[in-house]
């Protein structure tokens, strides 16, 4: 259940000014959000993940305006009600596969469970390289990985940036299958924001800045 | 998973950077406990083994060596002086107590001082258990003596010639124990004390042996080692003729008259207590002028050396300290150069919803363990140079004069490098505060 209303943007005097469409997703609804570079798809990502504030408008999730919260507040709200793809995804590198997965739970005050972790690491795929450094992984399966570490905590927005632009056809699916099999998981809305075609045949909602 | 095992892995997955931190700011914290230890060592020995001598008389040479060998017992002395003379001037109205020590003889590297019951009154000493040396070859032994070379009453030893312990020139005499001193903390702990009549009567019999061995071998070389060995003293500094030309005197009345009472005898120096300390002002002086003993004051000398030492104190301090800023600021940039380095980290646990207080604990934390680990290993550094440097520089027995430093010491170097670290974790985790995780994030793509 997300909604924005007028939301508009702006990095300093001198740029343009960010119009964006009013979006409005009922519980577990998906968006594919497209667009040429420089249009503003990563600013709308990071205006809904709450890591800008917006010059006007607002900003609903799960009926918390979010928009109007204190920096902690939202910094809590984020690490709770939002997971994050990015299109290259740095782990932690100093942690292994498990202890990154942990430290995600930790930072988002969820409790740690071992079960929750084997599930999510099953789903991954990633049981076996669990004791692994970050910079012993593939970047398949450092992708998938990300995808953990945004849904682990059962989030209610997963929010993927060009989560499939720097991998073959192959990754590529099923980095976009394991997302839509989160999301459904997790019973959360996903949006994508991308230039990459090859995601579009997978939705039914989708949306051109 | 905690804040703590976060920074503890990142430090290990840097381990070379990590030893090198700790490694550094270990030995600038090595640095400065080892000298305040030295210092408060030295300044220990001087306010607590003067006791009440405020004069010693000796043989002409360096004063501060006199001193070094007759108060403090850790250098040769500068030779040997007439009974007779010496007591001459101890029977001035001033003088209060005027002792007499005779050195010569070591066993196992501590030094064997023949001298009277009065010098135990100067370091406040007190039998343990046994009595004091009443007959030649009687022995009282300090506490670290006992304790070290495990000696208890009545057992017997043998003195080697010198002041090193060496197998070369043992004695044949046995000397017996008889008593056992109180710790006291002071020079006393490390001493044999025995009476005068001993370190004579072990001399007389050996230097009569050696006499005979120079006769039958003739050889030039041999018979000038054994001259030096004869004599109860080196001959480190002072006029060598003057030396030389007492040896003689000694050899000679040796020859002649063996068993002569105490004014023909010879002892290395006396140590002496004014009633007034006025007396210092024109005694020592005259002294000097008059006789051919040397007059020197022990607190005046100690005073001159620390100033000496001071310097060099001062200068090793002044290192320390430098070595503890450079660490400092490696510490710094390192922090800061992680952080730089490693924002899209950060930016990255910022949206898992860590905190910027979190990120700065999971910086100050790396700090922390790094200056705990420095501050654990610095200090064993510190321990084991300072054993190192008294046990296998100089001799075995001397290890009791390093001095446990005060807590409070401990306490100051400790904050001293928290305080510098705090600052280096204050300057860098700057940029965290003011991540732009939107920006770090967008630019990483």
């Amino acid at each position: 259940m997300i909604s924005t209303k007028g939301l508009r943007f702006k990095y300093n005097q001198n740029q343009q000014l960010f119009n964006f469409p009013d979006i409005n997703l009922s519980a577990s609804e998906n968006l594919l959000v497209l667009g040429k570079s420089g249009v503003g798809k990563t600013t709308f990502l990071h205006l809904l993940a709450g890591l800008i504030k917006p010059q006007s408008g607002n900003i609903t999730i799960c009926q918390t305006e979010i928009n109007k919260l204190s920096a902690q507040k939202l910094d809590k709200f984020r690490g709770q009600q939002i997971g994050l793809v990015f299109q290259k995804n740095h782990a932690i590198r100093s942690l292994t596969v498990l202890e990154n997965l942990k430290s995600r739970l930790y930072f988002s005050k969820n409790q740690i469970q071992t079960s929750v972790i084997e599930d999510v690491l099953k789903d991954l795929d990633l049981l076996e390289l669990q004791d692994r450094n970050i910079n012993e992984l593939s970047v398949g399966q450092l992708q998938r990985l990300g995808i953990g570490m945004a849904v682990i905590h059962n989030p209610k927005l997963i929010l993927a940036d060009e989560p499939t632009s720097s991998l073959d056809d192959e990754n590529c699916s099923a980095v976009i299958e394991l997302l839509f099999k989160q999301a459904q998981k997790n019973n959360s809305n996903l949006i994508v924001i991308t230039h990459d075609n090859r995601v579009k045949p997978y939705f039914q909602n989708a949306m051109t800045l | 998973m905690n804040i703590w095992k976060i920074s503890l892995q990142n430090l290990k997955s840097k381990p070379l950077y990590t030893f090198l931190s700790v490694l550094v700011l270990s030995l600038s914290i090595a640095l400065l406990i080892g000298i305040n230890q030295l210092k408060a060592s030295f300044e220990y020995q001087m306010e607590n083994n003067l006791g009440d001598i405020d004069l010693v008389l000796g043989a002409k040479g360096s004063p501060l060596q006199l001193i070094l060998a007759s108060v403090l017992h850790i250098d040769n002395p500068t030779g040997n002086i007439s009974y007779a003379e010496a007591k001459k001037i101890a029977k001035n109205p001033l003088v209060k107590s005027a002792v007499p020590i005779s050195y010569g003889d070591n066993y196992k590297g501590y030094k064997i001082v023949g001298t009277t019951e009065e010098f135990l009154n100067f370091y406040e000493a007190e039998l343990k258990e046994g009595q004091l040396f009443e007959k030649s070859l009687e022995a009282v032994i300090g506490q670290s003596v006992a304790e070290r070379l495990g000696l208890r009453l009545g057992d017997k030893f043998l003195s080697s010639h010198g002041l090193i312990d060496n197998d070369i020139h043992v004695h044949d005499d046995e000397f017996v124990v008889v008593g056992i001193l109180k710790p006291t903390q002071k020079v006393i702990d490390r001493l044999i004390l025995t009476n005068l009549k001993s370190i004579w009567d072990v001399h007389n019999h050996s230097d009569e042996q050696k006499h005979n061995n120079n006769e039958v071998s003739k050889d030039k070389h041999e018979h000038g080692e054994a001259h030096e060995d004869h004599a109860h003293h080196s001959h480190e500094d002072g006029e060598h003729s003057h030396d030389h030309s007492e040896e003689h005197l000694h050899e000679d009345h040796n020859h002649s008259a063996r068993e002569h009472i105490d004014e023909d005898k010879e002892i290395t120096s006396m140590l002496i207590s004014f009633r007034n300390p006025v007396a210092l002002l024109n005694l020592p002086r005259r002294i000097n002028k008059d006789t051919n003993l040397l007059a020197a004051m022990p607190k005046f000398e100690l005073n001159r050396l620390y100033e000496f030492t001071g310097v060099g104190f001062q200068t090793i301090s002044w290192i320390a300290y430098i070595i503890l800023f450079i660490s400092g600021m490696t510490i710094f940039i390192s922090l800061y150069k992680m952080i730089k380095e490693r924002a899209f980290d950060l930016a990255l646990l910022r949206t898992y919803g860590a905190s910027n207080f979190q990120l700065v604990k999971m910086v100050s934390y790396e700090g922390v363990i790094i200056v705990i680990l420095a501050l654990i290993l610095g200090f064993f550094l510190s321990k084991a140079t300072l054993y190192i440097l008294v046990e296998y520089i100089q001799s075995g027995p001397q290890y009791d004069v390093i001095q446990n430093l005060p807590v409070i010491e401990y306490l100051n170097i400790i904050g001293l490098v928290f305080v510098m670290i705090i600052l280096s974790i204050a300057f860098a985790i700057y940029p965290i505060i003011r991540l732009n995780i939107s920006k770090i994030l967008r630019d990483e793509k």
